[in-house]
């Protein structure tokens, strides 16, 4: 069962690997003794968290007073963080689930690792509306439930609540789809291990044995996870975007925020995923399965999406100098040249300017430019939460409350928290479960293997190129069989149009040379033109008349053969 | 039966209906109030419509090449025939520029030279919404769109005979015009629907409005691409289009039909939310003289293909989805009729009532060709869509209808859902 | 499930093309196939074992429409009758308000529904050890399985011999 996989795509897949080879060089990096590298970012990472654990202890402790938010900036570096944290979660859900529905290959070698970077992101967002509220004890009372306060109830139609729904909605979902995924590679990993972890593994695995009606319903419940996804994974940073936008303060309340939020926030994520891939390739040596190929398509993405933000930063200006509405004219020309100028430059220059580097494939397809720019591109889309949030509410309508705001070393603390817990969690995912999809991998082997596609090929399928020198022999009569199937099926419609009266051999040449080869074109012919035709053809016709034609060749499209056959014998040499 | 041969029978049929345009158009002018509002609303309306339908496809085939896409090759030519409408709407949106150059109707409140001056908020705009960025504007972003929509199709159908081009030369010269178009289109296409569109309501504005009719125009044009394979199917060519191409295209309805959703919800919630009159007025309006249409909008564009397109089945039934892709394209056009109307209305009745009843009341009771569509906006739309199809036939059959060199026509025969 | 103890034959493939063909040739014989085990999901079986479509996306369907309906009418309960609140002197009954929380319990009955039927319904969870047939089902073999007491066991194996199986073991399942 060779899939048909058109010469022009590159392989995916390298080392011409077979199955058993898939299996070892995934999931051996969860047997082996944890490397150096690995030791060393995971005494870093946990201890960035235990600093981060010691601020927000500290916050808890002595009260929000430790942030320097004040009465007029209400919103500082706590809903940056928590904004610029869920678009990074945007990347797993994108991968996993809209590219899984457009059928694009390359994901299987990173939708694992986007899954689990969606969810660590997705916690360490969640904290910072947790700590926010002040009384984190009691952060309860944002869920309806049956209570003694009346009952109380949450407000409904507060865009706020609708963030603690969408972002509940998306952990759980993401968690379910991320988890079932993992199952059948738990239970490779089950199938290798020796007592006590096989043990764990197997309780991980929940008794998976890759049945084939298991395995149907493992794949129609990803297609519908994935389906019910795609439109999640938009709505979550749209309701985001609503908590601004819902608003009446200009420079948040305009109405392309929610699909410039989604944009920004695929854009941001896809280069979070570079910046671990590029370094789990290197190492966990999967550079075989993490290829160029793979980090090229995802710096075209980036790209695509880089540009529709900037289409949106754009719009934006230009329609708040077209709104002809001097606050929302006054909230553009203060982000761009009021005092916090240098956040505004640096997400422009961040986001706008560095992704069209990417229109060089050179830079498309080199590790080094990848790995410096999805970096800079993670600082500009913090500067862009930072912009519309501290820039925007440091300058209200009143200017006797205007404020700056700087954040204390609290509020510092805590982001570096998160960063460690997400790289803490990032890590020991690492250790315990295949960080490449195993089961996916192998089922595309056979489509984008570098011994099934590309120049290196040696089992030919139906699509194949012909740089080879070696067997070019071989491979020219393949491209031949391919072109001549093409051609088959181009041409192939064609009907015996003899069968009908009036037309015999000569007339149907003519008929075929004019492009009329079956009875649906004949029936859908007109027989005026039919005549045309009739009358510029090689040879004589006159006696031949093409009133009937359309009808009987009608018939015989609709297999009315009984009927044609009646009706011929009513027509005297194809005339009525 | 590669070649697709333009009928004689069929070329009637476009131009009797042609004619049908022609003559409500031409009764639409007689009929019409002394600015011929209507006649020129009904104009800007089916020229931006299907000006907008072509780019779509252009930018489309962009988008799969872009993308590496190999499932659209087999049909590829009929995207490719859609963008040579362009260069018929170049001139279409062009008489409309000339009109605004010299005030040949008052269609945008803005053109009218003592608005400009004397009107503050349209005078704040008079650097963009002015008559040389209108019709050179107009010019040369259409233009631009229609040559380099032409580059990809002669490319492509150079490429049919490039029988021993093993590196697929054309095609890799294709994907250089194809991400040359995509961040063009994406820039100047909001540019355009400001101009043609969101300037009828001089006053109003919304930073979402260009992203929104991009994707009205998009669902359309899948519709016109269904309804067209279905067609040209019947005919019996394009017979390697299986059900399979036809359920992906089912898929994109219904996919973009509730992304058409969500942009639309997100424009009026966000409006309805904030409740800032000067932006609320546009709902307003709609809703309370435009109700029936206002309603319709979203039972046609949402309900209805989301409920048929949701079982498998649907997709893959002929009959089924030939009558959401005919219904949802009504509906679109529906959708810019309710985008057109209710701004050109309060610009000619303020126009008319000027002198005698400066208050700015206007008679706003049941009028046909405004709250809704008459026979003559039916006729005028019947006209443009012949006028399309023409040149969309015509293109179709100047080229072979299956683009036998394409690097991705061998996976798009095998292409299975 | 039944616990009773099953003798099952099954033979390895080191391909599943292989395989596939071992199926038709199986259904040309009319042998009766206990189960096939694949390391990963191999396109183009459900038909060859006579597997009918899952059902799961209706329950999904299901699912969801209850979500939608907790969602909305709940709200429309507490805000009209329950404990109607004015905000931003907007009606009661805010249906565009209601629409973001409604969409989002959509989704979330509908993921959590489907993703607990399909454990339960394929007997997988928590806690769940089924006895495999090879560890290298999960790797790299793909296998073919006769339960003794449908099919007779030496037709079984010169069918998994005859068919390219590289190897053909017996083992029983309690």
């Amino acid at each position: 069962m060779s899939a048909v996989v058109s010469p022009i795509r590159d392989p995916l897949i390298y080392g011409h690997k077979s199955y058993h080879d898939i299996t070892e060089d995934l999931v051996s990096p969860t047997e082996r003794t944890p490397s150096a590298p690995w030791v060393i970012g995971f005494i870093l990472s946990i201890s960035l968290l235990g600093f981060g654990l010691f601020c927000i202890a500290w916050t808890i402790w002595h009260g929000i007073g430790t942030w320097n938010l004040n009465r007029t900036v209400g919103w500082g570096w706590d809903i940056t963080n928590f904004v610029w944290w869920i678009g990074i979660g945007h990347a797993g859900t994108l991968i996993s689930a809209i590219l899984l529905l457009f059928r694009q290959k390359w994901r299987t070698g990173v939708n694992r690792a986007a899954e689990a970077m969606t969810i660590f992101a997705v916690i360490c967002a969640a904290l910072f509306p947790g700590i926010h509220v002040g009384r984190a004890w009691v952060v309860f009372y944002f869920f309806p439930y049956p209570n003694t306060r009346g009952p109380l109830w949450p407000n409904f139609n507060s865009p706020l609540l609708w963030d603690l729904f969408a972002i509940s909605t998306y952990f759980t979902v993401s968690l379910l789809f991320w988890y079932t995924g993992l199952v059948p590679d738990f239970a490779t990993v089950r199938d290798r291990a020796k007592g006590m972890r096989k043990k764990v593994y197997n309780f991980l695995s929940f008794g998976w044995v890759g049945s084939a009606k298991h395995w149907q319903r493992w794949e129609a419940l990803s297609l519908v996870l994935a389906g019910i996804a795609t439109p999640l994974v938009l709505s979550v940073h749209t309701i985001v975007s609503f908590d601004f936008a819902t608003s009446v303060i200009p420079g948040w309340h305009t109405t392309i925020f929610p699909p410039y939020f989604v944009a920004g926030a695929i854009f941001s994520g896809f280069a979070m995923v570079l910046t671990l891939m590029l370094v789990v390739r290197k190492v966990l040596h999967l550079e075989e399965y993490i290829t160029l190929n793979h980090v090229e398509s995802m710096n075209k993405v980036i790209l695509a999406t880089g540009s529709i933000v900037g289409v949106a930063y754009l719009t934006e200006l230009f329609v708040a100098w077209y709104s002809g509405y001097v606050y929302e004219q006054f909230a553009f020309f203060n982000r761009a040249l009021g005092p916090y100028w240098w956040s505004y430059f640096g997400m422009m220059f961040c986001n706008v300017i560095s992704p069209q580097f990417f229109w060089s494939r050179k830079i498309r397809r080199s590790v080094a430019w990848t790995f410096f720019l999805s970096i800079v591109i993670n600082i500009g889309m913090w500067f862009e939460r930072f912009v519309i949030i501290a820039t925007t509410l440091a300058r209200d309508y009143i200017p006797s409350s205007w404020s700056y705001y700087s954040p204390t070393w609290v509020e510092i603390g805590i982001f570096i928290g998160t960063i460690g817990l997400f790289f803490t969690l990032f890590l020991i995912f690492c250790r315990v479960a295949p960080v490449v999809a195993v089961a996916e991998v192998k089922s595309i082997l056979k489509s984008s293997g570098d011994q099934y596609c590309g120049p290196d090929a040696i089992h030919h399928g139906h699509g194949h190129d012909d740089h080879g020198h070696d067997h070019s022999h071989e491979e020219h009569a393949v491209a031949e069989s391919v072109k001549e199937e093409v051609a088959a099926v181009v041409e192939a419609v064609e009907d015996d149009l003899k069968k009908l009266e009036g037309i015999g051999p000569k007339v149907e040449a003519a008929l075929k040379k004019a492009g009329v080869k079956t009875f649906a074109a004949l029936a859908g012919s007109d027989t005026n033109d039919l005549q045309t035709i009739l009358d510029e053809g090689d040879g004589n016709f006159m006696g031949n008349s093409p009133e009937s034609w359309p009808h009987q060749a009608r018939l015989a499209m609709e297999g009315k053969w009984d009927e044609l056959e009646k009706l011929q014998d009513e027509l005297q040499g194809g005339k009525y | 039966m590669n070649q697709f041969t333009f009928t004689g029978r069929l070329k009637t049929s476009l131009i009797i209906m042609m004619v049908v345009g022609l003559v409500s158009m031409g009764l639409t002018w007689i009929w019409d109030d002394e600015i011929h509002t209507r006649f020129w609303s009904n104009y800007l309306h089916n020229a931006s419509f299907f000006t907008g339908i072509s780019l779509m496809a252009g930018f489309f085939i962009a988008v799969c090449i872009t993308a590496w896409a190999g499932w659209y090759a087999v049909f590829k030519r009929v995207w490719e025939s859609f963008s040579m409408f362009l260069i018929v709407g170049l001139v279409l949106m062009a008489i409309m520029g000339l009109g605004v150059y010299f005030g040949w109707h008052h269609i945008y409140h803005w053109a009218d030279p003592v608005a400009a001056v004397e009107d503050k908020i349209i005078s704040g705009k008079t650097g963009f919404l002015n008559k040389n960025w209108y019709l050179f504007g107009t010019i040369v972003i259409v233009g631009t769109w229609y040559f380099l929509s032409s580059r990809i199709r002669s490319l492509s159908i150079a490429e049919d005979n490039d029988d021993n081009d093993t590196d697929f030369a054309k095609h890799r010269r294709m994907r250089l015009y194809a991400a040359i178009f995509l961040p063009i289109a994406g820039f100047t296409s909001a540019a355009m629907v400001w101009q043609w569109i969101m300037s009828v309501d001089s006053h109003w504005y919304s930073t979402l409005f260009a992203w929104y009719c991009g994707a009205s125009w998009f669902v359309s044009m899948i519709c016109l691409t269904i309804m067209s394979l279905l067609y040209l199917r019947a005919k019996g060519y394009l017979q390697q289009v299986s059900v399979e191409h036809m359920h992906d295209l089912g898929k994109f309805l219904f996919a973009f039909s509730i992304f058409w959703t969500y942009l639309w919800f997100s424009q009026y919630m966000l409006i309805w939310y904030g409740n800032v009159g000067e932006e609320t007025i546009y709902y307003r309006t709609r809703f309370d003289h435009f109700k029936p249409l206002f309603y319709a909008n979203l039972v046609i564009n949402f309900l209805f293909p989301f409920f048929v397109l949701m079982r498998n089945d649907t997709k893959r039934k002929f009959g089924s989805l030939g009558l959401v892709a005919g219904v949802v394209f009504i509906g679109h056009w529906l959708d810019y009729f309710l985008m057109i109307k209710p701004g050109v209305m309060h610009t000619a009745h303020e126009h008319l009532s000027h002198g005698h009843d400066a208050g700015g009341h206007h008679d706003m009771s049941f009028q046909l060709g405004v709250q809704m569509p008459g026979f003559l906006e039916i006729g005028t739309m019947i006209g443009f869509l012949g006028l399309f199809l023409f040149v969309f036939f015509s293109a179709l059959s100047k080229a072979s209808l299956v683009a036998k060199n394409d690097p991705y026509i061998h996976e798009s025969l095998h292409h299975h859902v | 499930m039944a616990h009773t103890n099953r003798n099952v034959i099954y033979g390895l493939y080191d391909d599943e093309e292989i395989m596939l063909t071992a199926i038709k040739e199986a259904n040309a014989q009319h042998l009766e196939i206990m189960d096939v085990y694949t390391p990963f999901p191999v396109h183009g079986l459900d038909p060859l074992l006579g597997l009918s479509e899952s059902r799961l996306h209706i329950a999904g369907f299901i699912y969801g429409l209850l979500g939608t309906l907790t969602a909305f009418l709940g709200m429309t309960w507490i805000f009209t009758k329950d404990w109607p609140v004015v905000f931003g002197g907007k009606p009661h009954w805010s249906v565009p308000a209601f629409i973001p929380i409604t969409f989002e319990l959509t989704v979330l009955f509908a993921a959590i529904g489907m993703t607990f039927t399909f454990y339960i319904v394929c007997g997988l969870g928590p806690g769940v050890t089924n006895e495999v047939l090879d560890d290298r089902i999960t790797d790299d073999k793909f296998c073919i399985a006769f339960d003794e007491s449908e099919v007779d066991s030496a037709k079984a194996k010169s069918f998994l011999s005859s068919t390219g199986a590289s190897e053909i073991n017996k083992k029983i399942l309690s």
